[in-house]
């Protein structure tokens, strides 16, 4: 009953308070790209799904986007859709995709109940656990409706295979072991961070060989997973052979052996006399410790095991990815944690954890070390990349109800022991105790007397829990149900206002230009592109190929003779850029320009420097200190191209950054002016075809604007002497 | 307003048998002639003025003859010639009597002959044949849709749009006129262009001009099929709103007390294409200097007064500049496109609303039920809207039977008719939908009626709640069964 409320109202706030402010919609940019492949599974069925290769993005190369996805989201939706429709309720599949991460929110809540009960005996621990699940906002910012992305059911997979393995462990079940490995082959075919399970099983596992714990059920639950969830996991083509190739996935191979080899000593050690059997023990153990290392250092010399990945490696040198693979550090999802966040996303939530964990190590049972070991890892993890304080939330739920439950439990017990009684009790215990003289082993009575204190305690719990509710509110309702490309403002009068830019431009784009105009725009855009106008892109937010990102970099960043030649070979229509000088706001391409150039000058360090886009005191200006590069790169020119004609003379400012800009506006000779929205947060610009005289588009352009044609004396080069 | 409906009222039974179907074939609008037809020359037009207005951005013309029986025999045929191109983009076609607005309905349809020939024809039916030697006066009018060229073709986004029309100053006819003349509206007294004819009788030259009219004529007597290729071109500085095709949707729930309105629409702009690109700089000063433009801004949907729940989405999803105001006098939906439509440019969207059943469904004294719905809505534009194709959908509730529909909308538009089975919400047989697909419409015909008569027996609503419950009952008895087996393996005890 309660557990069906805790369900409910996770389901529930979430799309309450989205609708409360925009419509259905699907947020961000990720999401898109996930709306429009579900869109595409739904409209030509799984095995062309499967087959797809996407020639509308990456142009020229397109991606085998098949193959290079998670399908476990589309497919899930995709099912879902058919479901309802087989009962002919029409849904929309964008409503479908819209309402799956609630949905699942809700189903996270179960399974959050469920693990928890695994792990203490008092219900209400379980039902605590749920609720803080549903509003917990490192949580919740994946699950509001239209957040369409993996982890919206990832994190229900994570938790409920988490939970299987525990009844496995528990039982020594093959059954358990079993479903364990099947919800453990989804979240492969859902979410790339499956290899947090993939590491922390093997884990949990190891610290309990370590602690001497090793077990039958432990063998069993263990192999089973193993064994049937690699084998699933397989079958993504995604994943393909990298269960038994790269060295994410070693650890549980390792483990794995490391059991059959524990199986095999328990076993001779039944049949063989003990000291027979140290002998043994020394010799085998070097062997195979001996014969493992050589084979893994053979293999990855081999090149049969590549070694950690890039992302990977960031995840323990935080300096690395800035260096290195400016890709990965350009997303602010990949940044470390700053401290603050931890508290905003989990609120009360973060100080009851460690007691939650505390009281973990009281019982310590094998469920209990798992909820150590995976709060250890899940709190580095947390901290080292923002995103991954999402796979920390589940087990901070479950600590904090543990903890809070605990508290109330002792709490809120009307009946308190009589003193008096007790100390009767005592008295005698004391004349037996000190009769039979183990006083130590009696235990103290411990109770709480006062009906005032325990009445203190539960209220002040109350009113912590009421406030975490506020907090999870006004979190939740302010920085994660915007959908990001719609933005909300306030007018005087305090009405809302929308300012609808991105959609404004792009449904400008769907309906008057071709069908297979190329866009170019920064990476950022590629998939709202992609799914909103429909067109095909350059670059998108699955950024495979690092060398085309910085092509379209390299075209940002240069002048205008060095990008137009880019941007014919690639056969470029039509230019986007997000411009925020005009509303002052801040998620636009100037201020993303740096990572454009680094990236740029990852390929080309000798094209682009990231320094001449500073002045020599180091400043970053757009106004007219700017330094020359700067002001000739074409995403300078395209952001504010006839940007002064709004304002008086000598007047236009940049909100933004603050900053005057110079009288005369920049001018462009081989792009046009296509489109700009309503609040120029989106400009669109056209490359100019050839000029039909054959002059080159600068002199063309003067010619336009009325200049004489310079005289061009001819070069002939310096003189040289002729050497006969 | 009353003769004309009187005049057009379409009468179509239309009920799910297959009689009904073959009585639907014999009032079809077209009808099969030998290829070498020509109409026979039994009238003689005595007099006749054509008026043709270029007010909005489709073409209404109107053509008032005195017609005579010059043939031996009553006659109750009058042809009508069109070109081919013309005949594809004609629509609205209603005739009446002038003098007698009593006169029974004139059924106006197109004539298949040849499909080859370069000239249509379109016969009007009398509702009693015309005496020998008598004479009677039509008044035809009719539009013509996709009637302008922008000339230039493309110009700037501030300056003024004008319009290239050619028409024919003398009047088709299939019939010797005696005399005629030919009227010209205009939006505007601003035409730089027109083609001047010699003039006759006290006329000079023609046409005369007079403020935003042009006359040519009166002409003396021409013979049948004489036409003189005349050509204007005048400012048109609004919107070519054309829709090239809409949906409309009408659902209707018994058991909801609702009608559902949506639309879907597929609007084009007609109009000159912008020269140079698109200049957000100069499009926001315009909005204080020069508000006057040819892109379309806004358009307004004056609802049925009790409409409620209007929305407005494209392909992407809700379009934030909207307004609806609905109070007891009017309901009024305001809609803004997201970027300006300059001709060329192209923006679809969907639009709908709800509203109570009660204001459109009555319940007849025999148990069956009337639906009395608008067929058409549509924005109410100065400048008009245009619509190629128009496809509207009745969706009644599951069950209902004995479907007949009757609508005011002229016959000559509606090319097709016929109850479809549409399948939503748990429906176990599917409701039944009447389809009705129509041509070249007029915003000039929003607000014409069409009426739906049915039968829906208390069975067919009950239907639902009962297939609702005895699944669900269905369901849980199936769950205590399945929790009720014994799985596991026997223990011995």
């Amino acid at each position: 009953m309660s557990l069906g409320f805790c369900f409910q109202s996770s389901f529930s706030a979430n799309p309450i308070l989205l609708f409360a402010g925009f419509e259905s919609i699907i947020h961000e940019f990720d999401p898109w790209f996930n709306f429009r492949a579900t869109k595409y599974l739904v409209a030509n069925g799984f095995y062309n799904f499967w087959d797809w290769f996407d020639d509308r993005t990456w142009h020229p190369l397109g991606r085998v986007t098949g193959g290079t996805l998670y399908p476990g989201l589309m497919v899930t939706s995709g099912v879902i859709y058919h479901a309802l429709r087989a009962l002919t309720i029409p849904v929309d599949i964008r409503n479908v995709c819209v309402l799956l991460a609630p949905g699942f929110s809700g189903l996270t809540a179960i399974a959050a109940y469920l693990l928890t009960n695994e792990m203490t005996p008092s219900p209400s621990a379980g039902l605590l656990a749920a609720l803080f699940m549903g509003i917990a906002p490192g949580y919740i910012s994946r699950s509001v409706a239209g957040s369409y992305d993996n982890e919206a059911i990832a994190i229900f997979l994570l938790v409920f295979t988490f939970y299987l393995w525990i009844k496995a462990l528990k039982q020594g079940s093959m059954l358990w072991g079993a479903l364990c490995a099947l919800f453990y082959g989804y979240m492969v075919a859902s979410w790339g961070g499956y290899a947090f399970i993939t590491c922390l099983l093997p884990l949990h596992a190891f610290v309990l060989v370590c602690m001497g714990r090793y077990s039958t059920r432990l063998y069993v639950a263990y192999t089973t997973w193993y064994a049937l969830g690699t084998l699933a996991s397989m079958q993504i083509p995604f994943v393909g052979f990298l269960p038994v190739k790269t060295s994410e996935h070693m650890p549980a191979l390792g483990i794995f052996g490391f059991l059959q080899l524990l199986a095999f000593l328990d076993y001779v050690r039944s049949a063989i006399p003990s000291r027979q059997f140290q002998t043994f023990l020394w010799l085998f153990a070097g062997a195979a410790f001996g014969l493992g290392l050589l084979g893994l250092v053979i293999a990855t010399s081999a090149g049969f095991i590549a070694p950690w990945s890039g992302r990977f490696y960031s995840l323990f040198d935080t300096g690395y990815a800035k260096i290195h693979i400016p890709i990965i550090a350009s997303v602010s999802e990949h940044q470390p944690t700053a401290w603050p966040a931890f508290f905003f996303d989990l609120n009360m939530l973060i100080w009851l954890f460690p007691v939650g964990v505390y009281l973990c190590f009281q019982q310590l049972a094998d469920e209990h070390v798992f909820i150590v070991v995976y709060a250890l890892f899940g709190s580095y993890f947390a901290g080292v990349m923002v995103r991954l304080m999402l796979t920390l939330t589940p087990v901070v739920c479950i600590a904090a109800a543990i903890a809070v439950s605990a508290l109330l439990d002792t709490y809120l017990s009307v009946k308190s022991p009589k003193p008096e009684e007790n100390q009767a009790v005592e008295g005698a215990e004391g004349k037996k105790a000190a009769k039979s003289g183990l006083k130590a082993t009696n235990k103290p009575v411990v109770g709480v007397y006062t009906t005032w204190g325990k009445g203190m305690i539960v209220s002040a719990l109350a009113v912590y829990l009421l406030l975490f509710v506020l907090h999870c509110t006004w979190v939740t309702s302010n920085a994660y149900s915007s959908p990001s490309v719609v933005l909300a403002s306030r007018l005087p009068d305090g009405s809302q206002h929308i300012i609808d830019d991105y959609r404004e431009a792009y449904q400008w784009l769907r309906q008057n230009t071709r069908e297979d105009a190329k866009i170019m725009s920064w990476w950022d855009y590629g998939y709202q592109i992609g799914g909103m106008a429909d067109r095909p892109t350059l670059v998108d937010n699955n950024t495979w190929n690092n060398t085309h990102i910085a092509t379209v970099g390299k075209a940002m960043s240069s002048s205008e003779e060095v990008s137009y030649p880019i941007m014919r070979q690639h056969e470029v229509d039509y230019v986007l850029v997000v411009f925020g000088g005009l509303l002052g706001y801040s998620g636009d391409d100037i201020n993303k320009f740096l990572w454009m150039v680094r990236i740029a000058e990852g390929i080309w360090p000798e094209e682009v420097s990231e320094r001449a886009f500073f002045t020599p005191r180091g400043e970053y200006r757009v106004d007219g200190e700017a330094t020359e590069t700067m002001k000739n790169s074409l995403m300078y020119k395209m952001s504010y191209y006839n940007y002064n004609n709004l304002f008086p003379a000598g007047q236009a400012v940049d909100r933004m950054r603050g900053a005057r800009l110079p009288e005369v506006g920049p001018t462009l000779s081989t792009l046009e002016e296509a489109f700009t929205s309503e609040n120029w947060i989106i400009r669109i610009y056209k490359v100019k075809d050839l000029d039909n005289l054959g002059r080159d588009h600068s002199s063309a352009a003067a010619f336009e604007r009325g200049h004489k044609k310079k005289k061009v004396t001819k070069k002939r080069g310096p003189r040289v002497l002729r050497v006969d | 307003m009353k003769t004309s409906a009187v005049f057009s009222t379409f009468l179509s039974l239309l009920s799910l048998g297959s009689a009904a179907s073959s009585e639907r074939k014999s009032s079809s609008t077209s009808t099969t002639l030998p290829a070498t037809f020509k109409p026979p020359q039994v009238f003689k037009n005595s007099n006749l003025v054509h008026v043709i207005s270029v007010e909005k951005n489709y073409v209404k013309e109107n053509i008032n003859v005195l017609i005579e029986n010059i043939d031996k025999t009553a006659q109750d045929e009058y042809f009508v010639p069109f070109t081919a191109d013309q005949m594809s983009r004609l629509g609205g076609v209603e005739v009446k009597d002038r003098k007698d607005s009593s006169a029974g309905p004139f059924i106006a349809e197109a004539v298949e002959f040849d499909q080859e020939s370069d000239i249509q024809y379109l016969r009007i039916r009398f509702p009693k044949p015309l005496a020998p030697g008598a004479s009677q006066t039509l008044g035809i009018t009719y539009y013509l849709l996709k009637a302008y060229k922008p000339l230039p073709a493309s110009i700037k986004q501030e300056e003024q749009q004008y319009l290239f029309f050619s028409f024919s100053a003398y009047c088709p006819s299939a019939y010797t006129t005696s005399k005629q003349k030919t009227e010209v509206k205009f939006p505007t007294s601003n035409i730089p262009d027109y083609t001047k004819l010699p003039g006759s009788g006290d006329v000079k030259e023609f046409p005369q001009k007079q403020g935003s009219k042009l006359t040519y004529g009166p002409f003396d007597e021409k013979p049948a099929g004489a036409t003189q290729p005349v050509s204007v071109r005048f400012e048109f500085n609004k919107p070519v709103t054309h829709v090239s095709r809409l949906e409309r949707d009408i659902e209707v729930s018994h058991w909801g007390g609702n009608v559902a309105f949506e639309e879907r629409y597929t609007l084009h702009h007609r109009g000159a294409n912008l020269s140079a690109l698109f200049n957000r700089v100069k499009w926001q000063q315009a909005q204080y200097y020069q508000p006057n433009t040819f892109a379309l801004k806004e358009m307004k949907f004056p609802l049925r007064v009790g409409s409620a729940d209007a929305y407005y989405t494209d392909v992407i999803g809700n379009v934030s500049t909207s307004r609806f105001r609905s109070n007891k006098r009017e309901a009024l939906l305001e809609i803004k496109p997201r970027y300006p439509v300059f001709g060329g440019w192209k923006y679809p969207f969907t639009i709908g609303w709800n509203s109570d059943a009660k204001n459109f469904l009555r319940k007849t004294a025999t148990g069956g039920f009337v639906l009395n719905v608008p067929f058409l809505e549509g924005p109410r534009q100065q400048e008009g809207v245009e619509y190629e194709q128009v496809q509207v959908r009745v969706i009644l509730p599951e069950g209902a039977e004995n479907v007949k529909y009757h609508t005011t909308i002229p016959t000559q538009s509606i090319i097709e008719a016929g109850v479809e089975i549409h399948r939503t919400y748990l429906d176990t047989l599917g409701r039944t939908a009447l389809v009705i697909k129509a041509r070249n419409l007029l915003d000039d015909f929003r607000g014409r009626e069409l009426t739906v008569t049915y039968d829906y027996p208390l069975m067919a609503s009950l239907r639902k709640p009962l297939v609702i419950f005895g699944s669900a009952m269905a369901v849980f008895v199936g769950a205590w069964v399945v929790g009720n087996l014994e799985l596991k393996f026997a223990t011995r005890k």
